[in-house]
């Protein structure tokens, strides 16, 4: 048991050498193929997973961008609606303005037709009066009393039918 | 008790006779032993990682994996992040030894009972640890790690050379020496039942521990050796 032979010794270290030789090449070289096999699939499916979260962003972004511009468009529609509004507002109100201007200018011209025609209404009456007074005073003889009573009773009734 | 000590310890070694060379190549039956358990591992290794998958692994890859996985993680802890290089090599002499440990159970004679084995195994790993302070150091670096940390123990530092291997060596032998003698000794007291217990401390428990001591210790010096 305690003897050493030289032999033995390289024997076993050419064992322990081959057993390591098998280890690596078959034990660890396998397992060590597929462990690296599985990581880089895995290293693979995580940049995949990083490249789809990437696009989905842009995607967003994009998006964010398109309805802040769809809400800018509608503050223009909006605007230009408001405008339109006030546009037509200001039209109606002009024509309105304008309309009663024309009314009230109708309306005064009508009163001037009339009291134009009031004026000529008296104006014939008073001419009806004075040759009335005046056949009167040729048709009698008077004295210059009578006559100062008679103009005074005709401006009487002049007077009178003025005011009556 | 002398009986059985020059029994286990004056046995003939020899399995196969080699008739010339004068007994030079005779082959021991620990060589022997040693290439029974190389056949069963080799054939195991080669069951078990064939057909290897990425997907959908069976239940014996997921364990081969995991195991594989767990030695190196153990033995590269030991080894250290500058020395993982060598963590293979460990792990087969910790299959190795574990193995050749327990194959008492089997009734075989365990190969780490012989000398000439552990005294392999001992140049094998104080060769490696030279070669990877060589390797790591240059050879100059080398040379110059013997005078650290002074010079005045640079005699002591090549003692350490044969020191090493030699306790290596000596350790194994004797621990796995001294499981069998205790055992037969068990044996010849109380022939049932008490022996089954004690194998099961002797050649599973201690069998694993030492296998761990000797790829610790080798460890330890390889990590110091690339330092």
């Amino acid at each position: 048991m305690l003897n050493i032979s030289i032999f033995n010794i390289v024997c076993t270290i050419l064992n322990l050498l081959i057993l390591y030789w098998v280890f690596r090449k078959f034990l660890f070289g396998r397992v060590d193929a597929i462990l690296e096999r599985r990581r880089e699939e895995v290293d693979d499916a995580n940049k995949a997973a990083d490249k789809a979260i990437e696009e989905a962003r842009a995607t967003k972004k994009e998006y964010e961008e398109k309805i802040s511009l769809a809400d800018e468009e509608k503050q223009q529609i909006l605007a230009d609606i408001k405008k339109q509004g006030y546009d037509e507002y200001d039209r109606i109100i002009a024509d309105a303005q304008k309309k009663s201007q024309e009314i009230i200018t109708e309306a005064r011209h009508n009163a001037e037709t009339e009291a134009d025609r009031t004026r000529e209404i008296y104006a014939a009456e008073l001419k009806e009066m004075v040759i009335d007074a005046a056949t009167k005073i040729a048709a009698t003889k008077h004295s210059s009393a009578e006559d100062s009573n008679l103009y005074d009773k005709f401006i009487d009734e002049a007077v009178a039918n003025k005011n009556g | 008790m002398k009986e059985l000590l020059n029994e286990l310890l004056m046995e003939d070694k020899t399995l196969i006779h080699v008739p010339f060379g004068n007994g030079f190549f005779d082959i021991y039956t620990s060589v022997v032993v040693t290439w029974i358990i190389m056949a069963v591992v080799i054939v195991l290794v080669l069951v078990l990682t064939s057909n290897l998958k990425v997907h959908n692994i069976s239940r014996r890859q997921a364990a081969l994996e995991s195991a594989v996985i767990w030695l190196r993680g153990a033995v590269g802890s030991m080894l250290g992040e500058e020395a993982a290089a060598y963590t293979d090599y460990i792990v087969t002499v910790l299959v190795f030894i574990a193995l050749s440990n327990m194959v008492g159970l089997f009734g075989f004679t365990p190969p780490t009972m012989d000398l000439n084995v552990t005294l392999a195994l001992s140049i094998m790993s104080i060769v490696l640890v030279e070669a990877a302070g060589i390797i790591t150091k240059g050879t100059k670096g080398w040379l110059k790690s013997f005078a650290q940390p002074m010079a005045a123990i640079a005699f002591m530092n090549v003692l350490e050379l044969l020191i090493r291997p030699l306790s290596l060596c000596m350790r194994l032998f004797g621990n796995i020496l001294g499981a069998t003698v205790i055992m037969e000794l068990a044996k010849s007291v109380v022939p049932v039942l008490f022996p089954a217990a004690l194998s099961l401390y002797f050649d599973l428990f201690d069998g694993a521990i030492q296998a761990y001591v000797f790829c610790f210790l080798t460890s330890l010096y390889i990590k110091e050796a690339v330092e």
